[in-house]
């Protein structure tokens, strides 16, 4: 496996985000496991929905997939079928995974195709300027809920987790290296990975800061014992009140939607087009 | 005796399995050599409402419905009262009169009446009321002469895999209808007989598998779909077969999954699509026009059915041709192809995936509930016909830095890596972007980039379907149709001929970019201009308009009551507008539309 630089997968396209943004670590953070996976850009389908998160797509040197609001996982879980020798990685933020993609996300935690997903947790909506988002408290006053948000914030990976999940992960963008870690393994896991990064938004949320995450998180491998082979201890520390839960919360082997689809050994964009043409021919045998 | 022309419907309650019994028939018609039209119009539930299947046969390819029913096999009395006014004078009714009978009221003179305890028969003779469906097939092969071996031996086709048991007993069916007739009939003949010519090579397809065919065999190797009437058979045809071919297809949790796959698998080089209906097609607009903007080839076979929003979900209509030109924000190329027969939905489908790739871009193919989920004969299909033009697919490495995924060129189409190829690393952003496929809000950029992507639709003019011009092209009278209404209008065309009125007809096949020189050209000339279509507000009617400008002699002849036209009722328009006869004519009245209502 060739070693790779992290500077292979820069773009020159400087960012759009704040200056402090967590998406910085992120996006840091992923070069640093592609190279150190020694992956290829030309081998990486990178898809990112919309919201600053989406940005992330356009700083990473690879096939790169900027598409509509909520529809990452679907494009993503196509791009992996359509040819299973691409590492295959999607992104977005809260709102995009949570709330107009919610429906997706679910479906493609059943489904689990070979993808790794990124989300980008900064509990607001960035790009639109601050609004609540369905990881912010309740009670969050914002624009649109100048009375405090009336919702109950979403717990991702315990949604993910009661639909099957197989792999489930969460990082903080202020801890490159545990992240770096963290994006490896699940990049590595077979089957659909998520890895959900506390990124705080240093503009809008005054309440989830860098300063309030180092208070409110711990890591479970640090906690004795922790099996993150156990479904019931998984469900355990994420609903948990309390201190936010970070690294491998679950991993499990589950067939993969490629593998169920029984899908053949030879990536579909190399199929030839032009074979099979007598068996074509035979088919009308049957509306004859 | 009128001899191979027949129209039958049978009717009864949805589930009670008249499609079986529709479906042998229409096998029955095309062995004898008759050319066959099949049209299905059922309710939107699975068990009990009125359902009735129309089966039609003659000596010419029909792809339509007749003017009237001849004969009604009506398994219930709704069947009768649904009906009754639809048979032509000197038609029949087979009547199930084991348990109703049918008002005097209702009985037409004009029509002869088999009344068959059909049910009765079934229960007390063969022990299981569900052979009624056969031993009607039975009666009906009796009354108008289907060939008796060609019965059996479809009737073996259909039944043999359930088992000798149910084989035989519908083969002893099918003796008890014709024993019924023999004994209670045998001097009341129908008026109708049919003569078997020779099959030859010819098939008996439904639309919807016509156009699964034509992708498969044009190399489409991924779809995702959501099921929706009348779109699912493509869906499920896929299934069946794509996975023999190496390719994948896959139910998604929603229409907008369903478009965001095939954007997926059509970025990553495989050749993609999805098939849907109006409410689908709705949700699949967002990501339509980012396909638009990324160029991306997609194929999306769009089957109408009637709207707004749940409308009749099992009827037909020609109402999303505005949708699929128009919807969207923002403006992107687009191509609106729409097959007239099932045997061109097998060739316009496989064309749209040449187009698609050749000019990156969402092509539609557009057709009906009344085409796309009808059967009908046709000649064999040429494979060797279709061709894979892939356009400008790179596959070869590629100089980073050098490469522009979006560079401007002189057709708008610019090379195209996928995921794998080196050097050929870029951003597909549904956001403005340049060339090279960098972000940017840059106004010059922006003009040049919108240029570029809708500039295609000039550039691939002489690459898209031409229309059909059918009939004498000195007549002063014109029609325009498309899709479904292409039988019933060169029927009408046929008839009038025949009455020294000549006509002729403009079948488009490409709707959009829409044909302006080529519709200019065919209504110059016109002294009457009719649009025929099954939407309430003339959307073809409008799009001709906006080529030819206001005309005096422009009529509209329209249906949305979620059947299809009969020819009859396009003939009479026809009469009634541009040679002043009935009732209702006003000359020189301009734009007046002739709904044809029942």
């Amino acid at each position: 496996m060739a070693v790779m630089s992290p500077k292979e997968f820069a773009t020159a396209t400087p960012s759009w985000w704040c200056a402090g943004c967590g998406d910085y670590g992120v996006l840091s953070a992923l070069k640093q496991a592609l190279a150190e996976l020694g992956k290829q850009p030309k081998d990486v389908a990178f898809v990112s929905g919309i919201g600053c998160s989406g940005k992330i797509s356009g700083y990473l040197h690879s096939y790169a997939f900027h598409g509509v609001h909520g529809r990452a996982l679907p494009v993503a879980t196509a791009v992996k079928l359509a040819n299973h020798d691409l590492t295959v990685i999607a992104a977005g933020g809260d709102g995009d995974g949570y709330a107009i993609g919610a429906g997706h996300f679910l479906h493609a935690v059943r489904r689990n195709p070979n993808v790794t997903y990124i989300v980008m947790d900064n509990q607001t909506y960035g790009l639109t300027k601050g609004q609540s988002s369905p990881t912010s408290a309740t009670g969050y006053v914002t624009g649109t809920s100048p009375q405090g948000n009336p919702d109950a914030p979403i717990n991702g990976l315990a949604v993910a987790l009661a639909a099957g999940g197989s792999f489930l992960a969460r990082g903080f963008s202020a801890h490159p290296k545990k992240l770096v870690d963290l994006i490896k393994i699940a990049v590595e896991h077979d089957g659909f990975s998520i890895v959900e990064v506390m990124s705080p938004c240093v503009t809008y949320n005054k309440i989830n800061t860098y300063a309030w995450f180092k208070e409110n998180t711990y890591y479970v491998d640090e906690t004795a014992g922790y099996d993150a082979g156990n479904r019931s201890a998984a469900f355990n520390a994420l609903l948990a009140e309390g201190k936010i839960p970070l690294g491998v919360l679950y991993r499990d082997a589950r067939p993969t939607l490629e593998s169920l689809m029984r899908l053949p050994a030879a990536p579909l964009i190399s199929l030839d087009l032009q074979a099979h043409k007598s068996d074509f021919v035979a088919m009308q045998n049957a509306y004859r | 005796m009128i001899l191979n022309d027949i129209e039958i419907m049978f009717g009864g309650q949805a589930g009670d399995g008249s499609l079986t019994t529709g479906d042998l028939i229409a096998g029955v018609f095309k062995r004898m050599g008759l050319e066959v039209y099949t049209y299905k119009d059922f309710p939107s539930r699975i068990r009990g409402g009125h359902t009735n299947y129309v089966i039609r046969a003659g000596e010419r390819p029909n792809y339509g419905m007749a003017d009237a029913v001849d004969g009604l096999v009506a398994f219930d009395l709704e069947a009768v009262q649904a009906h009754v006014d639809e048979l032509r004078p000197g038609g029949f009714v087979v009547f199930d009169s084991s348990s109703e009978s049918v008002p005097e009221q209702l009985r037409r003179g004009d029509v002869t009446w088999y009344d068959v305890p059909l049910e009765k028969i079934a229960k007390e003779e063969m022990g299981l009321g569900l052979v009624r469906n056969t031993i009607s097939l039975g009666v009906l092969a009796k009354l108008i002469g289907m060939d008796p071996a060609i019965v059996r031996h479809d009737v073996t086709g259909v039944y043999q895999r359930k088992g000798e048991k149910v084989l035989d007993l519908n083969i002893r069916a099918i003796e008890a209808g014709e024993a019924y007739v023999e004994k209670h009939f045998g001097e009341w003949p129908s008026g109708y007989a049919l003569e078997a010519r020779p099959d030859g090579d010819r098939l008996l397809m439904m639309g919807n598998d016509a156009i699964a065919y034509g992708a498969l065999v044009a190399g489409c190797r991924f779809m995702a779909g959501y099921p929706i009437t009348p779109a699912t058979d493509v869906l499920e045809w896929m299934a069946k077969h794509l996975p023999k071919y190496g390719g994948v297809a896959l139910q998604a949790e929603d229409e907008l999954a369903a478009i965001n796959m095939v954007l997926g698998a059509a970025f990553t080089g495989v050749r993609s699509m999805t098939a849907t209906s109006g409410p689908g097609q709705a949700l699949m607009t967002e990501a339509i026009g980012l396909a638009g903007v990324l160029e991306i080839p997609v194929v999306v076979v769009e089957c109408a059915r009637t709207g707004p929003s749940t409308g009749m979900p099992t009827k037909t209509e020609q109402s999303n041709l505005n949708h699929l030109i128009f919807s969207g924000h923002g403006e992107i190329p687009r191509v609106v192809l729409a097959p007239g027969t099932v045997e061109d939905s097998f060739y316009l489908t496989a064309r749209a995936f040449d187009i698609a790739e050749k000019y990156q871009c969402p092509v539609f193919v557009l057709t009906e509930q009344a085409l796309c989920q009808s059967k009908a004969t046709l000649p064999l299909l040429d494979v060797s016909k279709v061709r894979v033009d892939r356009g400008e697919l790179v596959t070869e490495p590629v100089v980073f830095g050098e490469y522009e995924r979006f560079a401007l060129t002189a057709n708008g189409v610019s090379p195209r890596t996928i995921p794998g190829v080196e050097g050929g690393m870029h951003l597909a952003a549904g956001s403005e972007h340049s060339p090279a496929g960098v972000i940017t809000e840059n106004s010059r950029n922006r003009t040049r980039m919108m240029d570029k992507r809708l500039g295609k639709l000039v550039s691939m003019k002489a690459d898209l379907p031409e229309a059909i011009e059918h009939g004498d092209p000195a007549a002063e009278i014109a029609i325009f149709g498309y899709g479904s209404n292409r039988g019933p209008i060169v029927e009408a065309l046929d008839r009038l001929g025949r009455q020294g009125v000549p006509v002729r007809f403009f079948e488009f096949r490409t709707l959009w970019p829409f044909p302006e020189a080529e519709v200019a050209a065919f209504a110059a000339g016109a002294k009457h201009i009719f649009v025929v279509e099954n939407n309430q507000s003339g959307q073809l009617e409008r799009l001709i308009r906006y080529v030819t400008g206001p005309l005096d002699r422009m009529h509209l002849v329209n249906k949305y009551d979620g059947k299809p036209f009969r020819p009859i009722e396009i003939i009479e328009a026809v009469e009634r507008r541009a040679l002043l006869r009935g009732p209702g004519d006003s000359p020189g009245a301009g734009r007046q539309a002739v709904r044809v209502k029942r």
